[in-house]
């Protein structure tokens, strides 16, 4: 998407004393996914579809 | 679709087309931006009938004028009869027209097509109807844009079956037209709108709400990213503009009936039903522009001329149960969505009848502020509602019209279509300003996977070590009690209601005190933590999630203009 969100309200402070490896800690997962039907039209979709079509990734998209 | 009409795509003149039960409507596109063609008469909405006198055949609005002198010989109101046995037709509307029949399994009508006095009357299957009128239409096109049109994206119906598209797909190949996609109309309503240039792409919730002439369809649709994916759809037989027809036709009848008191009834004869009709669509539209509009109408009954005039205010009133049945029916869909008004930001009104004011000012009242309504009256950028689905159908040839047909089967095919979308919104937890923890939402819930958002979240003001929670949220509507009202003040507001009768005719619910309803977000389930360390003061944090196609998930975070970066991902 061209333009990224800019949100106002801050994050919090890093609490005194937190450590993690890499400075990440991965806690749970996505809860949860409903299979739906994409409709096939427009650029963004075509764009999905050729992803989709030639497994590619994002990034590589970018390229 | 075996054995259907391709051509190759070097060969292609393409446009798109609505084939709606009341008008059907082209457009091509030049610079990437779609445009609407008038046809030889001048018509950007083409009435999808077609007539045949002395061996003529004549279409859209020309075929139309004959529905008053020739209505045996007039085949209006078929497309929805496509691909459809003839016990599940509904033929309502073809009363003062060529009726529907059964004739070897098929819906067929009954004309004289030939010059010949006394040549037989020819039998034409609604698919023979729906061939010979598209090739009109391929045929006006072809002569606007000078070289032979070879092939077209239609739009259908979200409850048009498999059978109903075969059929439709068919006919068109007979009018030798390559119909190189099928797309919902809804979608190509919102497509019209993203595809102009000032459109900026979010994510958000859109209802389209497409009223013609014999049915009212509305769709909620989750627009992440420009795809769009329909959530649930309502469609309505009953609340249309043909009732909007019948009720100034009732309102012009009694109106001459009391004028004229020994004079026949003007709906107890077909010509006079048909010219009552005809007057009455052009008085309902001109009310759409005007605060008055007139009536006339030539020898309407008995030989007597009539011509009279009506307000909006006295339609809007006459039109009221229309106008409502159309309310629920938006109301029911986005609960059927499992949504609430506050989570719609966008209604599209699109088809003929959604020009009509006051259904866009009703939709004003039923949605938050918020929510943008986009129709003629309400918003000034708002696109012709009649052209919307041309316009979409357009946009999608031009963007398909170098693909093998083979290739756009293939990116049409569930196995690409039909995907995971997430059920919960991800976002991250950030402060508002009493100190509370709040959810903001990156990658919206019902997007479809893989998909990846960015945003900017502002640091604490001091910078410094920083927390990045990425959390799932959803939202709930809080609904808060008005204060009750003190008794004397009560009693007072109810005569006040009973004073101004005409004010409270549309405003009902403004006199009692409404309760508050809010959309809240709640913070759910944590999915990890990360710290950016050493953020400057003033400074910003970006936020990156990339839902896979597994549905793992890779969060990445840093400061904004920074290096590096933390990065983690979940397993799905
Ligand atoms: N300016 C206007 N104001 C009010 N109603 C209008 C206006 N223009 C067209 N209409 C009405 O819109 C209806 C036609 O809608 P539309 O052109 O979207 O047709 P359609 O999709 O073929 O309809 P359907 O398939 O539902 O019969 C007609 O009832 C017509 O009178
Ligand atoms: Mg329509």
């Amino acid at each position: 998407m061209a333009t990224t969100a800019v949100v106002p309200t801050p994050l919090l402070a890093l609490p005194e004393g937190w450590t993690a490896e890499k400075d990440i800690q991965i806690i749970g997962k996505l809860s949860g996914a409903t299979q739906r039907t994409l409709e096939p039209v427009g650029p963004y979709f075509l764009a999905h579809a050729r992803r989709a079509r030639h497994k590619r990734t994002f990034s590589e998209d970018d390229r | 679709m075996s054995g259907a009409k391709v051509v190759a795509p070097a060969d292609r003149t393409v446009i798109g087309l609505t084939f709606g039960n009341s008008n059907s409507s082209i457009a091509y596109t030049v610079d990437d931006k779609a445009e609407v063609i008038a046809n030889e008469d001048g018509d950007r909405q083409i009435p999808t009938i077609l007539s045949y006198v002395d061996g003529d055949e004549y279409y859209g609005q020309q075929a139309k004028a004959f529905l008053i002198r020739n209505p045996d010989n007039t085949v209006a109101y078929f497309r929805d009869f496509l691909g459809k046995d003839f016990e599940h037709i509904d033929p309502t509307h073809n009363h003062a027209s060529a009726h529907p029949k059964e004739v070897d399994g098929t819906v067929s009508f009954t004309v004289k097509d030939k010059a010949e006095e006394d040549a037989e009357p020819s039998t034409l299957s609604v698919s023979e109807v729906a061939t010979r009128y598209l090739r009109r239409l391929v045929g006006s096109a072809s002569d606007y844009l000078g070289k032979k049109v070879t092939s077209a994206v239609v739009t259908v119906p979200t409850n048009f079956n498999d059978k109903q598209k075969a059929a439709l797909i068919a006919a068109a190949n007979a009018a030798d037209l390559e119909v190189l996609q099928l797309i919902s109309e809804p979608v190509a309503a919102a497509l019209a709108y993203d595809a102009r240039p000032e459109a900026q792409i979010e994510d958000k919730i859109v209802v389209v709400a497409d009223l013609g002439g014999t049915r009212s369809d509305v769709a909620v649709v989750a627009s992440r990213g420009g795809m769009y994916t329909v959530l649930a759809t309502a469609h309505d037989y009953e609340f249309n503009g043909v009732a909007l027809d019948k009720i100034l036709m009732d309102h012009f009848a009694k109106e001459f009936l009391k004028r004229n008191p020994s004079a026949k009834d003007p709906r107890e004869n077909a010509r006079g039903l048909a010219k009552l009709k005809f007057e009455s669509e052009a008085t309902k539209r001109a009310l759409s522009i005007g605060a008055n509009a007139s009536f006339s109408v030539e020898s309407l009954s008995d030989g007597i001329d009539f011509a009279s005039t009506i307000n909006r205010l006295r339609y809007e009133t006459l039109s009221r149960s229309v106008f409502e049945g159309i309310n629920r029916l938006v109301e029911s869909v986005i609960k059927k969505a499992g949504l609430d008004v506050l989570d719609v930001d966008e209604v599209i009104l699109s088809g003929g009848t959604a020009h009509t004011p006051r259904i866009a000012s009703n939709f004003s009242n039923i949605f938050p502020q918020t929510t943008r309504i986009l129709a003629p009256s309400t918003n000034p950028y708002a696109i012709n509602p009649s052209e919307l689905g041309a316009r979409g159908a357009a946009l999608q040839a031009s963007l398909i019209q170098e693909y093998e047909a083979e290739d756009i089967d293939q990116s049409t095919h569930a196995a690409v279509t039909t995907v995971a979308h997430i059920t919960n919104a991800i976002g991250v937890v950030s402060l508002n300003a009493a100190g509370e923890e709040i959810f903001v939402p990156v990658v919206p819930a019902e997007t479809a996977v893989p998909a990846r958002r960015t945003v900017q979240v502002a640091a604490p003001k001091d910078g410094g070590d920083v927390l990045v929670r990425f959390v799932e949220g959803n939202t709930h509507i809080k609904v808060t009690q008005p204060e009750p009202k003190p008794k004397e003040d009560k009693s007072a507001k109810v005569e006040d209601a009973a004073d101004s009768d005409a004010e409270s005719d549309f405003s009902d619910d403004e006199e009692e005190e409404e309760e508050k309803r809010e959309k809240v977000w709640k913070i759910g389930n944590t999915l990890a933590e990360a710290a950016v360390r050493g953020v400057k003061k003033g400074g910003k944090v970006e936020v990156t999630i990339q839902v896979n196609a597994d549905l793992s998930v890779i969060l990445t975070t840093r400061e904004v203009g920074a290096k590096g970066g933390v990065r983690g991902q979940l397993s799905a």
